[in-house]
C-alpha cells in the first residue's frame, strides 16, 4: 500500500437534508443502473400502438377519431398505473433487505446516519424514480395526444368545411375534440397515479421494516393495493347493517391503516374527456399526503427498535 | 491529572436474543466489559459464535443491549452522535455493486457531511492509500475479496475517525493483502487513531494489539497486555547469528554444568510460512 498520509479533514456530520438527500440520489442512481427505464420502449409500444386501436364507432361522423384519442389515454394511463404501482412495490421491497442481506446497513447505519434519514432517502429515491418514470410516460403520451388531435382536427375541420358546417358547429366540434386531447385534467389524472404509487412505495416500506423476504413485501404490498379499491365500498355495505359503535371503530381504524383509494379511481372521467374537479384534485392530494406521512412514521418506529 | 475519556467503555453488557421459540433466550454476551484508551489497538479473540460480533454491533448501537452500557469516547452508543468518531468495516461487506471505487468513498463521505474539493481529495487519498488508484473508477461487482476489504477499509477510514473498529478485517484475503491491512493498522497506530479489531487470525493479532481480550461463550476469559499474556515467565530466548558449532558447544556445556538451568530446545528459528511466502512472491514480482 502506499505511504500517502491520512490528512485530517474531519467535518461536521451534516445536515438530516442533506443525508436524505445523499440517499434519496444514490437509491435513484441503484435503481436506474438496475436498467428499470427499459420499460419505457415498452411504453412506447403502447402508446404509439394504441393508435391503432380501432374501436367500434356508435357516434356520427362529427365525432370520427376521438375514440382513437380515448384508446390512447385510456391505454397510456393505465401503463402508466400498472408500471408506477409495480415499481413503487418492488423497488421499495427489494432495497431494505438486500442492504440487510449484503449487510451494506451496517456500514451506513456506523456513520453519522439517524435511521429516519436512511429510510426517509430510500423511500424519496424510489419516489423519486416513479416521478421520473411517470413524468417520461407522460411526455411521451402527450406527444402522441397532440400529434393525432391535430391530425384529426384537421381532417374534422375540411369535413367541417366541405358539408358546409355553420361556424358554432365548427367551434363546438373543434371544442370536443380539444376536450380529448392533452390539457390539464390529463395532467391532474396523472399527478393522482403519482400519488397512488407514492402511498405505494410507503406502504411497501413500513412492510419491508418487519418482513426480512422482498416477495413476502411485495404481495402482502399488492393484495393491499386491491383491497384499497373496494374496501370503502365494503365499509359502506358493512356500516349499513346496523353497526354499533365499536364497529364504527374497527371500521374506521381499518380505513386509518389501509389505503382508500375509492376516490383515486374518479380520474377515468378525464379520459372522457371531462374536467377533473380541483377540490376533489385537493381532497386526493390531502389523502395521499396522509398515508405516505402516516406509513413512514409507522415505519420509522418500528425501523428504529430494529436489531441487526 | 484529569482522567483521559476511554476511546471504547463497555460495562457489564449483556445481549439476549429471542429465538424462534419466543420464549427461550439466548444470551449471546453475559456480563463483558472492555475499556480501550485512546491510541491502543485492543484485538478480540474467541471462536464462530462467542460474543465478538454481537460485542461490536452492540457498541455501533446496531443492537440495543439488553443490560450494560457502551460508549464511544464518552458518548452513548445507542446515540447518532457516537458515529461521528467511528470508522467500521464488518465482516465479508458486500458494498454497492453498481458504483465504482471512487463513488462509494463519495457516497459514504457525504453520508459524513464531507463536500466539494475536501471530499474529492480525500477520495483520492484514500484510494491511494489502499492501492486501488487504478481501479477508482471500476464497479464494484468487478473487485475481487481482496479489493472489497481494502476499499471498505477506504470508507471506513473516509471522515477520518479516531476509532476504528475491524470485524475480521483480513477474511479471505491473500496473505499480500493481509500484510497491507496490518501495515496500515500500524500506521494508523503511529497517529494515534484508536483500533478495536476481531480476528480469528492469532497470530496477525500477536503481532498488531497492545491489548487482547479472549472472549468464549459470551464471557471474557483473559484480558491483559499482550507481553503479559504471552510471555513465559520461567524461560529465556537467546537468539544468535552466524555462531560456530564450536561456541554451541561450549554454551551447551555451560547450560549443564549449572544444575537450576534446563536446556529446553536448541536450533535454528524457522520463519513463518507467510513470511516465505510474501519474501518469494516479492522477489518474482516485475
Amino acid at each position: 500500500m502506499s505511504q500517502t498520509p491520512l490528512s485530517p479533514t474531519r467535518s461536521a456530520s451534516g445536515s438530516h437534508a442533506g443525508r436524505i438527500s445523499v440517499i434519496a440520489s444514490h437509491t435513484f442512481t441503484q435503481l436506474v443502473r438496475m436498467k428499470v427505464f427499459y420499460f419505457l420502449a415498452v411504453f412506447a409500444v403502447i402508446t404509439i400502438g394504441s393508435n391503432f386501436f380501432d374501436l367500434p364507432q356508435h357516434a356520427g361522423p362529427e365525432a370520427a377519431g376521438t375514440n382513437i384519442l380515448n384508446s390512447i389515454k385510456s391505454w397510456s394511463v393505465g401503463t402508466m398505473t400498472l408500471f408506477s404501482v409495480v415499481f413503487a412495490i418492488v423497488a421499495t421491497a427489494l432495497l431494505l433487505p438486500k442492504d440487510v442481506e449484503d449487510r451494506t446497513l451496517y456500514t451506513i447505519l456506523a456513520k453519522p446516519v439517524p435511521r429516519l434519514d436512511y429510510l426517509a432517502g430510500k423511500l424519496l429515491g424510489v419516489i423519486l424514480l416513479v416521478f421520473v418514470s411517470l413524468a417520461l410516460m407522460d411526455g411521451l403520451m402527450t406527444a402522441v395526444l397532440q400529434i393525432r388531435s391535430s391530425m384529426i382536427l384537421s381532417a374534422q375541420m375540411e369535413l367541417a368545411h366541405s358539408r358546409g358546417w355553420s361556424a358554432p358547429e365548427i367551434a363546438s366540434m373543434r371544442n370536443d375534440i380539444v376536450s380529448q386531447g392533452p390539457n390539464i385534467s390529463l395532467q391532474a389524472a396523472v399527478f393522482v397515479v403519482f400519488l397512488r404509487a407514492s402511498i405505494m412505495a410507503s406502504l411497501a416500506l413500513l412492510i419491508s421494516t418487519f418482513s426480512t423476504s422482498t416477495l413476502f413485501t411485495s404481495i402482502i404490498s399488492f393484495m393491499i393495493y386491491f383491497i384499497g379499491h373496494f374496501q370503502a365500498d365494503a365499509r359502506g355495505v358493512f356500516l349499513e347493517a346496523g353497526a354499533g359503535w365499536m364497529t364504527r371503530a374497527i371500521a374506521l381504524l381499518v380505513a386509518l391503516v389501509l389505503p382508500d383509494f375509492h376516490l383515486f379511481n374518479e380520474f377515468d372521467a378525464v379520459i372522457q374527456g371531462q374536467a377533473f374537479p380541483p377540490m376533489l384534485l385537493g381532497q386526493i392530494t390531502g389523502i395521499g399526503l396522509f398515508y405516505a406521512v402516516f406509513y413512514v412514521i409507522a415505519s420509522w418506529f418500528i425501523f428504529a427498535e430494529k436489531e441487526f | 491529572m484529569a482522567e483521559v475519556t476511554p476511546a471504547v467503555e463497555i460495562c457489564d453488557l449483556v445481549k439476549d436474543f429471542k429465538t424462534s421459540f419466543r420464549r427461550q433466550m439466548l444470551r449471546a454476551v453475559g456480563g463483558v466489559s472492555i475499556r480501550i484508551e485512546p491510541g491502543e489497538v485492543y484485538g478480540l479473540i474467541g471462536p464462530n459464535g462467542s460474543g465478538k460480533s454481537t460485542t461490536m454491533k452492540a457498541l455501533l448501537g446496531l443492537v440495543a443491549p439488553t443490560s450494560g452500557r457502551c460508549a464511544i469516547f464518552g458518548q452513548d452508543s445507542l446515540r447518532v452522535d457516537s458515529r461521528r468518531e467511528v470508522g467500521f468495516l464488518p465482516e465479508n461487506p458486500y458494498f454497492y455493486k453498481h458504483l465504482s471505487g471512487a463513488e462509494t468513498l463519495r457516497f459514504y463521505g457525504k453520508l459524513c457531511g464531507m463536500r466539494g474539493r475536501i471530499l474529492e481529495e480525500r477520495v483520492s487519498e484514500l484510494l491511494v492509500l489502499v492501492d486501488l488508484e487504478n481501479a477508482r473508477d471500476r464497479r464494484l461487482g468487478g473487485y475481487s475479496k481482496g479489493m472489497l476489504q481494502r476499499i471498505g477499509l477506504a470508507q471506513a477510514l473516509v471522515q477520518d475517525p479516531r476509532l476504528l473498529i475491524l470485524d475480521e478485517p483480513t477474511a479471505g484475503v491473500d496473505p499480500m493483502g493481509s500484510r497491507q491491512i496490518r501495515d496500515l493498522i500500524f500506521k494508523l497506530r503511529e497517529r494515534g487513531i484508536t483500533v478495536f479489531l476481531c480476528s480469528h487470525l492469532l497470530e496477525q493479532v500477536q503481532e498488531v494489539c497492545d491489548r487482547v481480550g479472549i472472549i468464549f461463550q459470551g464471557k471474557m476469559v483473559k484480558e491483559g497486555r499482550l507481553e503479559d499474556l504471552i510471555a513465559i515467565e520461567d524461560q529465556t530466548e537467546i537468539v544468535l547469528r552466524d555462531a560456530s558449532p564450536e561456541l554451541i558447544a561450549r554454551i551447551t556445556a555451560l547450560v549443564a554444568a549449572n544444575p537450576e538451568t534446563e536446556l529446553v530446545r536448541s536450533g535454528k528459528p524457522r520463519t513463518t510460512l507467510e513470511r516465505l511466502f510474501l519474501r518469494e512472491t516479492q522477489r518474482d514480482a516485475p
